[in-house]
């Protein structure tokens, strides 16, 4: 037993401050706390001991440099890797190892395709490569969805004008005329489609019906922010954004999206809402959009597009 | 550039997300991010210095199983903590099948035996190797909560989630490992 062990034994004050003096050689003892250690230290040599002892032990810590990893695991993890991903049956993207990483790895037979360009070997760092590889494939992702998004939306709005083409014949000068009336009934036959079991193209339809305008205080755009929250079909619920993002002069409109966001679970409807709510420069929407670019339940693709968002809003 | 950086900046919890969804070339960033920590995290938690080589196998194990089970991250924990979870069980592992060193009732002698050959030694070392010294001789669960502490950065609330336990207990916990590592050192 030291003496400091002794001392703390028989003087009740130095036991009562004993389990401070870490937090208070640290700094992070609260004020008063504080006050009470510095008052008794002056008149104990053994609570001053044990402070410099423990300062001691504290700056021997901050003063062991790090342990520096030898290179050999970064080749054997890329190898580990590159195994894996054979394993996987996965083709290697855009980026592939580099022809040393391959060849360190002794894994001849999965250099790249692509590991040397214009007779110079691609030599990559590892902290760039593979962020190139992750953008782009989830990029690719993204632009598919649109794709599939924007095809399905055509066709709808390919559908609906013939439908207009077949019912008015005079499409043209039809919508901004005929506003007041014809969108009340647009109204309500979407209110009564979400009621109603109709088809999800009629639904489509109706939603693609409505036109770029509306008078002030519209009912359609109630009933499109009410398709967009509830609607089963993702498409129509695709539909009712792209509606609404149309009518954006409408004050209810950047609301109503920012409102729909957290309701969406459907990647496409998320990625559009996201892009328009953007395209808006809607503020709004940044608590959604922080809360939804770490939502466990959301696909990477959504939540990169939801940061990538808030970093455009914010 | 632009692309990189913002890769870059995705959180540990993101990138081990798409590594769940079988991106296996997300875990490249994490394994840029980690591998020197979990090296130094698994060289100071054998206690003894030398075992470079030793550490240098775990830390591959660790990534084999965050590979391995990448399943069973669940999307939003905290990846930090989750992997220093795997690296703890790698470690046990390695020592269960290689008859780590004894820690029952011997180890209070032993630990003042040592200690004073410790400080015999440590007055021809530097601080740093004598603090690794002392390490050394403190019981396992000792001396990883002090290099999960002092060396890793993790706070109390991350040892507790480790170790099981509450915040506060790990506080207590850990104060009980930093007196028994000055009385080694300082014996």
């Amino acid at each position: 037993m030291n003496f400091a062990a002794e001392n703390f034994s028989f003087n009740p004050e130095c036991a009562a401050l004993r389990p401070w003096l870490m937090d208070f050689a640290e700094g992070t003892l609260p004020a008063a706390e504080t006050a009470q250690v510095v008052a008794h230290l002056p008149g104990c040599p053994a609570c001053q001991r044990e402070l410099a002892q423990l300062r001691t032990l504290f700056q021997a810590f901050d003063a062991t440099p790090a342990e520096l990893p030898p290179l050999a695991l970064r080749e054997n993890f890329l190898a580990l890797l590159v195994r894996e991903k054979a394993a996987l049956g996965q083709q290697g993207s855009i980026h592939q190892v580099s022809s040393s990483d391959a060849a360190s790895a002794g894994n001849d037979k999965f250099v790249p395709l692509r590991a040397v360009r214009g007779d110079q070997p691609l030599t990559p760092s590892t902290a760039t490569y593979a962020p190139e590889t992750t953008t782009a494939a989830s990029r690719l992702r993204t632009q598919q969805w649109l794709r599939i998004a924007a095809s399905v939306a055509l066709v709808a709005v390919g559908a609906a004008l013939g439908l207009l083409f077949r019912f008015t014949g005079r499409v043209g000068e039809a919508p901004l005329a005929a506003a007041p009336t014809a969108t009340a009934q647009l109204a309500s036959q979407l209110t009564a489609a979400a009621q109603r079991p109709a088809t999800a193209t009629d639904r489509l339809r109706l939603v693609e019906e409505v036109p770029t305008k509306l008078a002030p205080n519209d009912p359609a755009v109630q009933a499109l922010i009410h398709t967009l929250d509830a609607d089963p079909n993702p498409n129509v619920r695709l539909a009712a954004c792209e509606a609404l993002f149309r009518l954006r002069a409408d004050p209810r409109v950047g609301p109503a999206l920012v409102e729909a966001l957290p309701l969406q679970t459907d990647p496409n409807v998320q990625i559009t809402l996201i892009e328009m709510l953007v395209a808006l420069r809607e503020k709004r929407a940044v608590p959604q959009l922080e809360q939804l670019s770490r939502q466990p339940g959301a696909l990477p693709a959504v939540r990169q597009q939801a940061a990538s968002g808030l970093g455009q809003l914010i | 550039m632009i692309a990189a950086d913002v890769q870059l900046s995705e959180s540990d919890e993101t990138l081990m997300s798409r590594v769940r969804a079988d991106e296996l070339d997300q875990l490249t960033p994490l394994f840029e991010r980690y591998h020197g920590p979990l090296f130094g995290f698994l060289c100071r938690l054998q206690g003894s210095a030398g075992n470079r080589e030793v550490a240098q196998d775990l830390t591959q194990n660790v990534f084999e199983r965050v590979l391995k089970y990448r399943a069973s991250y669940q999307p939003g924990q905290p990846f930090r903590a989750w992997i220093y979870q795997l690296a703890r069980h790698v470690h046990a592992d390695h020592w269960q099948r290689q008859k780590p060193p004894a820690q029952d009732l011997d180890t209070v002698e032993r630990t003042a035996a040592h200690g004073r050959a410790a400080q015999a030694q440590r007055q021809a070392h530097d601080q740093t190797q004598g603090l690794h010294e002392a390490l050394a001789l403190l019981p396992a669960p000792q001396r990883e909560i002090l290099v999960l502490h002092r060396f890793q950065g993790f706070d109390y609330a991350e040892i507790g989630q480790l170790l099981g336990c509450s915040a506060g207990a790990a506080r207590v916990k850990a104060h009980r490992a930093l007196e028994a590592l000055r009385q080694v050192y300082f014996q």
